[in-house]
């Protein structure tokens, strides 16, 4: 960087003497790195760089700041726990389980939350920001999907954000899975059982990753270097990947005046947006304190150490798990026999949906160009109600998890409310059916009406019975007039800005 | 006996209100014997239950306790309660389980309809009709929490859950919640098998065991709740709710707080003036017809 | 979008533009994110606040005050042996503190003005693209001409990629005959089977377990088998059991022995409905019928049970005289060959 230009000198009108003399240490420090690497520029860039503001672009962040959180509080765990399955005998202070055998994961997760100061706190801020991790990351795509911003030349983005909530999920997993009480063994073996069911492979599957047959030897092992470390890793990296695509494209915005597909309206990162994400990350970190502080989480001492034979009433995954367990609840004794092999029944609930899940997730901005034949560039997110189709389809697919969730917890909502658990699974099985399309509808209607107020026409860019035409060809009749207006919308552009 | 159900009179309703079975509606209360009844047993008190249950028992399980059938072949209106014993008749009694306004009710706790010098009657004209188990007197003095855990996580926690909430059964029935029951009625219940639930005999579970158990039992009336608000001590599902119901909502209120700016702000595109605002909406527009285009 | 427009402000196009900011009083139709106009006051910096600005700097002090005592307050409650709700709550008054006293801040006091950024083009100049693609044949020719070299590479990183794969093999040992016998397969052929333990070891005498009673065995010296929990159920003589043809000779003194691992995910079956003879797993709901050889009659299981041969030995304890009549346990792909 050359000398003419100082860092920061222009871009900061606020010359007072009494800051400059403390200035001095600081921008020989900045030299002394500009010196070597350089970077004012870029740095002068980046204080620059202009976020568009509108609340709901700040939720991703806050699953970022969870996820930082779980750094923290993850690592000072790592300190204590002991990832052992050997057999040992707790002594600590909690009395009723003094003399009790169990596994050295167990009795350091125990001595973790009795003896190690400060360590209940932390392991359960580490429980309820696992918990608020994948809950913010689904707002987030919530607020993605529904505003259309993963539209090119998003996808990419959007691919990399899916598999971040994925990762995420595992790692949950894992990590529930770690401590080798009750409720996290017989979460593991419904995961084995899981794997176990997949075609041809599942008993090699389940073999390798468990270390044998069930409950295996290694497992615990295994899992925690994923959870501490090959799981973090990937998501850093990915999380990188995300941020500097944000950065690379720039963010949406709302239409609004002066808010053109062209531009970005709204705040500097210096100082004050990045005073505002400063703020937040603390905001996050003392809600999750408080959560942590204040509400019990996993009392894995009421559980008891891990024992094949044994099981408690009411044992539920965590939420981001639990739509898969009630999707294994709902699903009716069937399952696919046939020359002597099988395809066992979970199959089907756990493994085909899930991966239809994500296969939707994964698929649905290019399902979404083929089928309305929108191959432009979009900087401007819409407004749900602009969008009745999209919007009526995502409610109906958040209907249709809920759904899946509440089966989960069967047996606590009928232990709540009095029912009968068959009556509560039955129907769920048929809301499975009813209730979505229902609400598709709905929304779909509510929207044309919040449009219609608004006096502005729905983009409700296809006919419905078009859509199989358009997944088989394409980009349907129309197109031509589509891109023509493509093509219009530079020209329009260009005086707009003049 | 010693009755301590004084705790018990706590107006405090379950939830579980009658359910009727999906299987045919019919409760099917049955005591099955494990040991032997008291032998001996004060002849007064015996008379004095034997009154008071001509008056209020007689119409369901008969006069001799062997039931009392309906139309179909089973005891329907009431089950055959000769071998009871002390244990079952004082379990249902001292919970308020029985007695029923309605046969086909499921039997849930509420205040004890008979006060305790009853319920001792009771108890000693039901243990006279056959060879029930006897009440177990337990003394928690020695009793090892850690022992009674096993015992619990072993032999109970399936239905009644790790925390003694009580669980979800089939069609209908429940197991309910330990956080009321008394020692007495634990080990009563234990030895009986009331309703649905199992008998566990001296052969599973020894007099030293059953002592712990009631402990633990007790001890998970007030667990250590360390970690701060208990909220039901059911597992992740109330977790879940708590993180969207309170972590989410509070999360986006900061993000909504931070997000959105003060009453006043400066307008975008200050420098332009209505003409460009003019084309900017026309852009817009111009957008939205790209993507309305394939409609007609 | 690909044609980037004229900046609306003579500054160069990659720097954000910053106009003067005349304050408007017209709302926006279409605007989902304004707020309603109110009195402005320019002194502070910031705009229309129903407090003053004086009101606001103290109330940011006073959080980062408060922080500043949760703080301290959280060292001493650590120094003084720590209490889990006092620590949460004292960490979130601090962190919390902070960040409402920096937001306020921010709102209040730093410049809140819009700017407004172009979007350049993120797609490549066709003369980028072009450059780009002269400069990768350019190199790549050097590459492709050598045929032989670039074939045999391929085969040497391929073979590498392979032999790579091979070490995941040890991750676990072959999935064999363990999935589908348990360790009472041993019982077969002896005479005096495998007798049945509790959980401490000790056998077990049918007269021990009571009617109405159920308790959770294992195979003798296999306490702690994955895969082997039993459930011994000792059934009502009023209760007719309907087993399997053949199975009859399975009961000793109306007990009836089945694995205790649900068919389903593998669950403990723990929960007994003595009076109906139902078994239901917790996890999933799937319900068993004990008295009709445990054939699943609710929830997402599809295969019954598998039964134990019970019988006794000389000595009067239960045993088994054969494996469970099926695999334990979940499904898999060729549990039935």
């Amino acid at each position: 960087m050359s000398a003419q230009s100082p860092p920061r000198g222009p871009t900061v009108p606020r010359t007072r003497a009494k800051k400059a003399a403390g200035r001095t240490a600081t921008f020989r420090g900045a030299r002394w790195v500009d010196e070597r690497i350089g970077g004012a520029k870029f740095a002068r860039t980046a204080l620059n760089k202009v976020f568009p503001d509108h609340w709901s672009f700040m939720i991703g962040e806050l699953a970022l700041y969870c996820f930082v959180t779980l750094l923290l509080t993850g690592t000072y765990l790592t300190f204590f726990f002991d990832p052992s399955t050997e057999t040992t005998t707790y002594h600590g202070s909690y009395a009723p389980l003094r003399g009790v055998e169990m596994t050295r994961a167990y009795r350091s997760a125990l001595e973790l939350s009795f003896d190690v100061r400060a360590g209940l706190v932390m392991r359960q801020i580490h429980h309820w920001a696992a918990l608020l991790f994948l809950a913010t990351i689904v707002v987030h795509l919530a607020r993605v999907f529904f505003t259309g911003a993963f539209r090119k030349p998003r996808e990419l983005n959007w691919i990399i954000g899916v598999t971040l909530l994925t990762l995420a999920i595992f790692n949950g997993f894992a990590g529930y899975s770690l401590l080798d009480d009750q409720l996290s063994g017989t979460g593991l073996r419904i995961a084995y059982s899981i794997a176990l069911s997949i075609p041809l492979v599942g008993t090699w599957v389940t073999s390798l990753l468990f270390g044998g047959e069930f409950p295996g030897a290694d497992i615990i092992e295994r899992l925690y270097v994923i959870h501490i470390l090959l799981i973090p890793a990937a998501i850093t990296v990915l999380l990188a990947g995300h941020l500097y695509l944000v950065v690379r494209q720039k963010h949406t915005q709302f239409p609004g005046p002066g808010r053109r597909e062209d531009n970005v309206v709204g705040e500097r990162m210096w100082p004050t947006y990045a005073a505002k994400a400063v703020g937040l990350l603390f905001l996050t970190v003392s809600v999750l304190s408080m959560l942590g502080g204040l509400v019990q989480i996993n009392p894995i001492w009421v559980f008891g150490p891990f024992d094949p034979a044994q099981v408690s009433s009411a044992s539920q995954p965590d939420w981001y798990m639990g739509w898969l367990d009630g999707a294994l609840r709902i699903m009716p004794g069937w399952e696919i026999r046939a020359f002597g092999f099988s395809i066992p029944n979970p199959f089907f609930p756990a493994v085909l949906l899930a991966g239809l899940t994500f296969g939707l997730l994964y698929a649905w901005p290019f399902l979404e160009a083929r089928v309305t034949g929108d191959h432009d560039l979009h900087h401007l997110d819409d407004r749900p109600r602009q969008r009745p189709v999209r919007t009526a389809l995502g409610v109906a697919t958040i209907s249709f998890y809920a759904i899946c969730f509440l089966g989960g917890a069967s047996d606590v909502l009928s232990t709540t409310f009095g029912l009968s658990v068959n009556a509560v699974l039955w129907t769920m099985r048929f809301a499975l059916f009813i209730v979505p399309p229902i609400m598709a509808w709905a929304t779909y209607r509510l929207c044309k009406e919040l449009s219609a107020r608004d006096g502005v026409p729905t983009a409700s860019q296809v006919d419905w019975r078009e859509i199989p035409h358009r997944l088989r060809h394409g980009s349907g009749p129309d197109d031509g007039d589509a891109d023509e207006n493509e093509d219009d919308d530079d020209p329009a552009a260009a005086p707009a800005a003049s | 006996m010693n009755h301590a159900d004084q705790p018990e009179r706590r107006h405090r309703r379950h939830r579980r209100l009658a359910l009727v079975s999906v299987l045919g509606g019919v409760v099917g209360l049955t005591f099955l014997v494990v040991g032997r009844a008291p032998a001996g047993a004060d002849s007064d008190l015996e008379a004095h239950g034997r009154s008071l249950y001509l008056e209020g028992c007689v119409s369901c399980h008969g006069t001799k306790g062997q039931g009392v059938g309906g139309s179909g072949g089973d005891n329907e209106r009431g089950p055959r309660i000769t071998d009871a014993g002390a244990a079952g008749a004082y379990y249902m009694l001292s919970t308020g389980r029985m007695p029923l306004n309605d046969p086909n009710e499921q039997p849930h706790r509420k205040d004890p309809a008979y006060g305790p010098k009853d319920i001792d009657a009771l108890v000693a004209f039901v243990a006279s009709l056959g060879h029930g188990p006897a009440l177990t007197k337990v003394d928690l003095a020695d009793a090892s929490l850690a022992n009674g855990g096993l015992v619990f996580r072993a032999d109970c926690q399936a239905c009644h859950s790790a925390s003694g909430s009580g669980g979800a059964l089939s069609y209908g029935r429940a197991a309910p919640s330990l956080r009321e029951a008394t020692p007495e009625q634990v080990a009563a219940a234990v030895r009986s098998g009331p309703g649905q639930m199992p008998v566990f005999g001296q052969g599973d579970v020894d007099r030293k065991q059953l002592r712990d158990l009631v402990a633990y039992v007790q001890y998970l009336r007030h667990p250590s709740d360390r970690g701060g608000l208990a909220i039901g001590r059911v597992g992740p599902v109330p977790e879940g709710f708590v993180a969207w119901s309170v972590g989410v909502v509070l999360l986006l209120a900061c993000v909504f707080w931070i997000g959105t700016r003060s009453p006043i702000r400066s307008r975008p595109g200050a420098n332009a003036d209505a003409d460009a605002d003019a084309d900017a909406d026309a852009h817009t527009n111009a957008d939205s017809d790209a993507d309305v285009g394939s409609e007609p | 979008m690909t044609d980037p427009t004229e900046p609306p402000d003579p500054t160069e196009p990659p720097e954000p533009t910053e106009p003067p900011e005349p304050p408007q009083d017209r709302p926006w139709e279409d605007e989902p994110l304004e707020q309603p106009a109110g009195p402005e006051d320019p002194a502070s910096g910031a705009h229309g606040a129903p407090r003053s600005a004086a009101t606001a700097e103290a109330l940011a002090a006073t959080c980062f005050l408060a922080a500043a005592l949760a703080a301290i307050g959280l060292g001493v409650v650590y120094w003084q042996g720590g209490q889990t709700q006092l620590e949460g709550l004292l960490l979130a008054v601090a962190t919390g503190g902070i960040g409402v006293g920096i937001v306020v801040w921010a709102k209040r006091f730093m410049p809140d003005e819009e700017v407004i950024e172009e979007r350049e083009p993120l797609a490549s100049s066709e003369e980028e693209i072009a450059e780009f693609n002269a400069d990768f044949v350019h190199g790549e020719q050097s590459l492709v001409g050598r045929r032989i070299l670039v074939g045999s590479l391929g085969a040497a990183l391929a073979a590498l990629g392979a032999a790579l794969l091979f070490p995941i093999r040890s991750l676990g040992p072959r999935p064999g005959r363990g999935l589908k016998e348990t360790a009472y397969a041993k019982a077969k052929g002896r005479r005096r089977g495998i007798r049945l333990v509790r959980a401490d070891g000790g056998p077990i005498k049918p007269a021990e377990l009571p009617v109405d009673g159920v308790l959770t065995a294992f195979p003798e010296d296999h306490t702690h088998d994955g895969d082997a929990p039993t459930l011994l159920i000792r059934t009502r003589a009023s209760q007719k059991l309907e087993l399997q043809h053949g199975r009859a000779a399975w009961v000793v003194d109306g007990i009836v022995a089945y694995s205790k691992l649900c068919t389903h995910v593998g669950c403990p079956v723990g929960l007994y409905q003595a009076g109906e003879g139902l078994l239901l797993c917790p996890c999933h709901q799937s319900t068993f019928n004990v008295l009709k050889g445990a054939e699943p009659i609710f929830g997402p299981a599809t295969r019954p049970l598998p039964q134990l041969p019970l019988a006794v030995d000389d000595e009067g304890y239960l045993i088994a005289t054969a494996d469970f009549s099926a695999p334990v346990g979940p499904g898999f792909w060729d549990r039935d060959r």
